[in-house]
């Protein structure tokens, strides 16, 4: 008898703090994202189809989805490589560029964008030297990529450096004295420790390539079929009016954005369910 | 020979951590190097593995020259505390891993996988993960691992430190069969005395980065030469006594000298060492038939049961001239404590005669005479004066100390070296008779430097500098003065001397309070009981001093007395109140001391002076010899 008052009692003091959250969060997060689907199917299915079909959406998407990979696969390399030379060798200033190469996270992106450029631009500080070659990186394809790899660079490297940190330093060693050369050592020995982070690292870079906006609104000019991600186009079209157009867009990267998420989730557990 | 190391010596920064250290290892010795914490041990493994590159010194296996071969091209199987399984990999891949990197045959490679499971008993086990695997079994893939490529020499460091005492026992046992079956020679480290008993063909004790002994271990544990061996392997009693008439003479005992033990100087102080299951107790006194060597009556203090023996720790009233080392006494202690190891004894009949309290006989079976040995001395000189004042006196405190010495020169070019090895000749052909065995050495570039780096090579307890030397100023020792660096970096004491001074008859030791007073007191002691010389001990009692304050000062002094009494040193104390300088100034002249020994303050150390300098204040004012002494943990 007391039993079941006290549990009840507990469910109670429960549902409480719960439901409260839920109020908060609904206005807060669930509702917004449930608007993009509400809006986006709105029209019906032919319009959703009928907006996703034009050649600036159909460009957007897979200009994103392009940049996105190209982004994920060269900081997965570059990241990698930072993450090893900042964990394993002591140099000086080493404690200065750990601080340096964690800041693109702090630096809101509008800046990133104008200091890109200012350096890579047609009168920036190295631009102005390329521009006569006929050379011009911003409002470019390649002035995106720059964009998108110094803003994203910190995620690789946070994913994959506490990794390589917290293997002990005889893990090496060992493959050392077996006989393995630093680069096999490398790539038997670290690269399958790094898997996890490495996978991880890579699909957080992915994920917020595709939604960058700040950056990437300034280096790119926003020239339609040449520049424009799909961010990009969904704020044109808001901006032009075109509601349905810019929702199917946004429906489609969020649809992304999520499915994205729920890998990373997925990977995250697994391996520490593993190890158990 | 598999492993032959010459003078192998590593600096980390200015931590001298292996220190000229030289062995030989035969084919398909196992080797224990044994030390504690930080004594290098590991630095050395990590060294004939290529983990780590020597400062200086050699390295041969199998008759190469490796000093400069990076790891991965010398050919060792090395075996870590922390298994350091590749977690990736299975069992089978791991084992493989050196053979794949040789790029060997997938059909040798499975073979000699199995071969291998089979031989660290995990077979059937080769498609398990790490983290499937017990610590034991992953320290048995990483033994696999490492022999899976057929090393020269397998070298394992602490590989049982991470295990508990059952798989330990089990894992031991394995590895001295495996290391049988496949003769590889093997250096295993340890800090466990038992697992380097059980496993070692040969051990070696290692201490701060110096290799003190090696032998089989019976050896080392029935006849050590060094008092560290002694004390640090096995339980043991180590006592001083005296050489007397070509007897030993121990408090009222007088034990024979038993036969090949080393020759010791008409009453020079001889170490005797006897193991706990060595000494009988009975309460009658012993018959002279039972050919057993009466050293004293004792009384019982505590009686442990440990199962198959007991423990009986023995009283023994300090007596004249005799000084326990180990175990070694407490500050201001009294009583020499013996311990002896008795089989138990189940019918309970000695139970009542052996209560706690009840007078025993005690007598030994065996012992064993240590090599003697004397206070090392380093001294400093400078000139080409042969009358020097530093040289001169310290070879007179080096003579007192038992003749060990080594006088040391530090020049700036080759050709001042040449001068100065003659300088230092004639200085040894004048002292030849009184230290026969005075060394000599000259080394090139900075002072402060050389100094400090020969102390830590050559582990002296005391340096001799001559006071301009020792970069006093008129008031303070500087910050980067020789006597701050040596404190600093050595635990060596160091005799500053200003002025030619004559002979060395009366002690007086200044102390404080406190830990670091008892190091003054004992170090002083020591000096003084070499030399058989009177001593004082002397506090200087601030007027403003709480009666607390006196009675702790009277404490710490009374125990001074004791500790002194029982090492057989003639001495006074004495209480003086006003100013500290000005009141050791007055006692010093008054006194007619010839050596003053005071602490080194702490402040000495790390902090930069805040105040005028005891110690160089005295050796400005009273121009005696001033022996400054670090606390000794």
């Amino acid at each position: 008898m007391t039993e079941r008052t006290l549990s009840h009692r507990q469910r109670a003091a429960t549902l409480l703090p719960v439901s409260l959250l839920l109020l908060v969060l609904l206005p807060l997060l669930l509702m917004p994202l449930a608007a993009i689907y509400i809006f986006a199917g709105s029209g019906g299915w032919q319009t959703f189809v009928t907006s996703l079909s034009q050649p600036d959406a159909q460009f957007s998407l897979r200009f994103s989805l392009l940049i996105a990979f190209s982004t994920a696969l060269l900081n997965a390399v570059l990241g990698t490589f930072a993450a090893y030379v900042l964990s394993k060798y002591r140099f000086r200033g080493r404690e200065a560029l750990s601080v340096i190469v964690n800041l693109p996270v702090a630096i809101p992106t509008v800046v990133v964008g104008t200091s890109l450029l200012l350096l890579w631009g047609p009168i920036g500080l190295l631009g102005k030297f390329l521009d006569p070659l006929g050379i011009q990186p911003m409002f470019a394809p390649a002035g995106v990529l720059l964009a998108h790899l110094f803003v994203t660079f910190p995620y690789m490297l946070g994913a994959v450096k506490p990794v390589l940190d917290e293997l002990e330093v005889t893990y090496e060693e060992a493959a050392y004295t077996i006989g393995a050369s630093r680069w096999q050592t490398f790539r038997f020995v670290l690269l399958p420790a790094l898997r996890g982070g490495l996978f991880s690292g890579t699909l957080l870079t992915f994920a917020h390539s595709l939604g960058e906006f700040g950056a990437t609104v300034l280096v790119s000019g926003n020239l339609r079929l040449r520049t424009q991600t799909a961010p990009l186009y969904i704020f044109a079209q808001f901006e032009a009016g075109n509601i349905e157009a810019a929702n199917a867009v946004a429906a489609v990267l969020a649809t992304l954005s999520f499915t994205l998420f729920f890998i990373l989730l997925r990977m995250t557990q697994q391996p520490r369910r593993s190890a158990e | 020979m598999s492993i032959v190391l010459t003078d192998l010596t590593k600096w980390f920064d200015n931590n001298l951590v292996v220190n000229k250290v030289s062995l030989e290892v035969t084919d398909g010795e196992l080797f224990v190097l044994l030390g504690g914490s930080g004594s290098g041990k590991s630095t050395i493994l990590r060294l004939i593995a290529g983990l780590s590159i020597p400062s200086s010194g050699r390295i041969e296996l199998n008759g190469r020259d490796v000093t400069f071969l990076p790891v991965q091209s010398r050919g060792v199987g090395f075996v870590f505390q922390n298994y350091s399984v590749f977690r990736h990999m299975t069992v089978g891949e791991n084992i493989e891993f050196g053979l794949r990197i040789r790029k060997a045959h997938l059909k040798e490679r499975r073979q000699r996988t199995e071969e291998l499971l089979d031989l660290v008993g995990l077979a059937g086990l080769g498609a398990r993960y790490a983290h499937q695997l017990s610590g034991g079994q992953q320290q048995r893939v990483a033994l696999a691992r490492a022999l899976a490529y057929y090393p020269d020499v397998l070298l394992l460091d602490e590989p049982f430190g991470a295990l508990d005492v059952k798989i330990r026992a089990q894992l031991r046992t394995s590895l001295k069969e495996i290391q049988r079956q496949l003769h590889v020679t093997t250096i295993l480290v340890t800090h466990d005395q038992e697992e380097a008993f059980e496993l070692a063909d040969r051990i070696g004790v290692i201490e701060r980065g110096h290799l003190i002994e090696v032998g089989a271990p019976q050896e080392l544990y029935h006849h050590p030469c060094s008092e560290y061996v002694a004390t640090f392997v096995g339980g043991g009693n180590v006592l001083i006594g005296r050489e007397e008439q070509g007897f030993i003479r121990l408090g009222d005992a007088r034990l024979p000298f038993p036969p090949g033990a080393p020759v010791h100087d008409p009453g020079s102080p001889v170490r005797i060492l006897f193991r706990p299951e060595t000494v009988s107790i009975q309460t009658e006194p012993f018959s002279e038939a039972q050919k057993i060597h009466i050293l004293s009556q004792g009384q019982i203090v505590k009686r442990i049961f440990t199962g198959s023996s007991q423990r009986v720790l023995l009283e023994v009233e300090n007596l004249e001239g005799m000084r326990p080392l180990a175990s070694r006494p407490e500050y201001g202690q009294r009583v020499t404590h013996i311990e002896a190891l008795q089989p138990s004894d189940a019918s309970n009949a000695l139970d009542r005669a052996w209560e706690p309290g009840s007078k025993l006989w005690i007598g030994l079976k065996q012992f064993h005479v240590l090599e003697p040995v004397s206070l090392k001395v380093l001294i400093s000189s400078e000139s080409a004066f042969t009358q020097e004042s530093a040289a001169q006196f310290g070879c007179q405190v080096a003579r007192t100390a038992g003749g060990n010495a080594t006088v040391v020169s530090v020049v700036n070019s080759a050709a001042e070296a040449a001068r100065r090895r003659e300088d230092l000749e004639t200085l040894r052909q004048s002292w030849i008779s009184d230290l026969p065995h005075l060394e000599t050495r000259v080394r090139q570039g900075d002072f402060n430097t050389e100094i400090v780096h020969e102390v830590q090579e050559g582990h002296y307890e005391l340096v001799v500098l001559e006071s301009h030397k020792g970069g006093l100023m008129p008031s303070s020792l500087g910050q980067q003065s020789t006597v701050r660096r040596l404190l600093a970096a050595s635990e060596a004491a160091v005799l500053l001397v200003r002025k030619p001074h004559p002979r060395l008859e009366r002690l007086l030791i200044c102390t404080a309070t406190g830990e670091p007073g008892k190091s003054d007191v004992l170090f002083g002691a020591r000096i003084a009981r070499r030399a058989n010389i009177p001593t004082t001990v002397f506090h200087v009692l601030s007027p403003q001093a709480s009666p607390v304050d006196r009675r702790r000062v009277e404490r710490h002094l009374s125990q001074a007395q004791i500790s002194l009494n029982g090492m057989g040193v003639e001495n006074t104390i004495k209480i003086a109140e006003g100013p500290v300088m000005e009141t050791i100034v007055g006692e010093i002249e008054r006194g007619g001391y010839d050596l003053v020994v005071i602490g080194a303050p702490n402040l000495f150390i790390s902090r930069p002076i805040s105040r005028p300098d005891l110690a160089a204040q005295i050796i400005n004012h009273a121009e005696r010899p001033v022996l400054i002494v670090p606390m000794i943990q």
